[in-house]
């Protein structure tokens, strides 16, 4: 009852930390995704193929690191506010991006490529008709993880000024609100939920149909 | 036509062709052969520079390969690889629209092209929008064949096509193949390490050995005077039996009309028709020439009246298959004389066992 009354109470304060909790997710994800691609692309140009399992190794090693550790440093570098929380989201959600947009480009067959090349493709055509369309459930795959990582790790960088739901969890903390904290991780929790059935089915929409059928 | 001019290729120390000189003529099907590492797909890949030449010159129809770019070069030359590559995420229609597209043809034309090409390589129209997961290793490597022809090019390279198909289907795609060539008459460059398709399918067989050319030469000459004890070795020791497998089908089938007869008639026109011929066995063909069934007249064991029989499923040879093969069906099964059909199996004639006895004899 405590929880609905406070959720009714506050209802324009939820909503204004769940606005901003968003806006640090988007702009996060976006940057991130950007990033994430053109790396992953770069890396798994022809001849760098060396490069690219590398990358894979130590992208799948470092998402061992905890998220704390990241907002840490960019707190220790560049400071506090929204900036430095947005910096550290890209930071922390571009490991498992770049893991899979890297491991997926690498796991187009060879043959597929070479018969590509056989008939006059170009490099870019290779790259667009070819790799990032076989490869795009495994980079989506990357994507969602990284949004709900992103939605989780914004509550801990609020820590750094970045604002949103996290706000509500530390002055439940701190002033003994067990109904604000709830609150707030309710909110972030379905937010989570929301984007990653979304996600979901984008992923759904954008795979080629021919890569869902099954024998 | 192909001229490779003194082409040599070198990776790091190793020399993968060494000082190659070789004519690929227009229209035919010149095999390479030998065994792995002797530099045949490297020979292969170099001629639409998916492999650069280190040394010496190719050229097509009197052009410099090097002068060409590469991607406009490659459009304009088949390739189909033993994984065949198909796009998984292309359905079969746009597999073999790729190079028509890549041209920027426009796609009235592409349609018509690609229907052309599912029939050449006889699958069905409704094949056009099955996607690559759905055929079965044949099917998938006939529509690698039809993509490759996509935009009718002139030169067809492929990197043992077959390689990855079980036994008995690859015989089959050889054969049909073989008809398809027929038809097309492209310069085709074909590298394979089995003897036995070499001899089958080429119009030459250019044998290598650590990057040099051994022997060039069309199937016959190599089998009656192999260069050296390589290509002895390579031809194994049946080579008489193999030099039956040279000669085809249909170059055997014998003179004289046949009983044809639609499925609609009765039993009694039929043995009235068989009778007035005095033949033994009547073929059964559908509006499209398509064998149906035979029959074939017996005495009973009872009385000496004769008996018509018949067979909904008859064994058959095609057309393209060897002399080889058809003894081996005939002596498998048991008939003395087998119907010739082609790969769509439309009935064209027959072949009598007498005649391949005599031809062995000669």
């Amino acid at each position: 009852m405590i929880f609905l009354n406070y959720f009714l109470e506050n209802y324009n304060k939820i909503l204004r930390a769940s606005y901003q909790h968003f806006c640090l997710f988007i702009i996060s994800l976006i940057i991130a995704i950007i990033i994430g691609v053109i790396l992953s692309i770069i890396a798994t140009e022809e001849g760098k193929e060396k490069l690219g399992k590398v990358i894979v190794s130590i992208t799948g090693a470092a998402q061992a690191v905890p998220s704390i550790a990241v907002i840490a440093l960019v707190f220790i570098y560049v400071g506090i506010g929204v900036i430095p929380a947005i910096i550290s989201l890209i930071i922390y959600s571009l490991v498992p991006i770049i893991f899979n947009a890297t491991s997926g480009i690498l796991s187009v067959p060879q043959s597929i490529i070479e018969a590509g090349k056989g008939m006059g493709f170009t490099r870019n055509q290779i790259l667009w008709k070819i790799k990032i369309p076989i490869a795009i459930p495994v980079i989506m795959g990357g994507i969602r993880s990284a949004a709900t990582i992103i939605i989780g790790t914004a509550v801990v960088a609020s820590v750094i000024g970045g604002g949103g739901l996290g706000d509500l969890i530390f002055i439940g903390l701190r002033l003994n609100k067990p109904e604000a904290l709830f609150a707030g991780a309710f909110s972030s929790a379905l937010m989570a939920i929301i984007i990653d059935i979304i996600l979901a089915r984008a992923e759904k929409i954008i795979t080629p149909k021919g890569l869902k059928i099954k024998k | 036509m192909i001229e490779l001019i003194n082409v040599t290729k070198k990776f790091g120390e190793k020399v993968a062709v060494n000082n190659l000189n070789l004519t690929i003529e227009k229209g035919k099907l010149t095999m390479l052969i030998g065994p792995s590492g002797c530099g045949k797909t490297t020979t292969m890949r170099m001629i639409n520079r998916l492999t650069r030449c280190d040394e010496g010159d190719i050229k097509l129809s009197g052009i410099s390969v090097c002068e060409i770019n590469p991607v406009e070069l490659r459009r304009g030359i088949g390739y189909v690889i033993q994984e065949i590559g198909l796009f998984p995420h292309f359905t079969v229609f746009d597999n073999i629209a790729t190079v028509p597209r890549l041209l920027k043809w426009d796609e009235k034309k592409i349609k018509k092209r690609v229907e052309e090409l599912l029939d050449i390589v006889t699958l069905n129209s409704n094949f056009a929008y099955k996607y690559p997961l759905q055929l079965s290793g044949g099917e998938r490597q006939r529509v690698g064949l039809a993509r490759s022809l996509g935009a009718d090019p002139e030169v067809l390279l492929m990197d043992e096509p077959f390689g990855a198909i079980d036994p008995i289907n690859r015989l089959k795609l050889q054969d049909s193949f073989l008809e398809i060539q027929e038809e097309i008459k492209k310069t085709i460059v074909f590298v394979t390490h089995d003897i036995n398709e070499a001899i089958k399918l080429g119009d030459k067989i250019v044998i290598m050995k650590d990057g040099s050319l051994v022997q060039c030469d069309d199937a016959a000459n190599i089998l009656a005077n192999p260069a050296n004890k390589f290509v002895e070795n390579l031809l194994g020791k049946d080579r008489s039996i193999k030099a039956l497998s040279l000669k085809k089908t249909k170059n055997f089938i014998a003179a004289g009309d046949l009983v044809t007869v639609s499925e609609e008639e009765t039993k009694e026109k039929i043995l009235k028709k068989m009778q007035e011929k005095k033949e033994e066995i009547a073929f059964v063909l559908d509006k499209y020439n398509k064998l149906m069934g035979r029959y074939w007249l017996e005495k009973s064991k009872n009385n000496e009246q004769v008996e018509i029989n018949f067979d909904g499923d008859p064994i058959f040879t095609e057309r393209n298959n060897s002399l080889k093969e058809t003894l081996s069906i005939m002596l498998e099964s048991g008939e003395k004389i087998l119907p010739v059909v082609n790969r769509r199996k439309v009935l064209i004639g027959i072949v009598k066992l007498n005649d391949i006895f005599e031809e062995v004899s000669k």
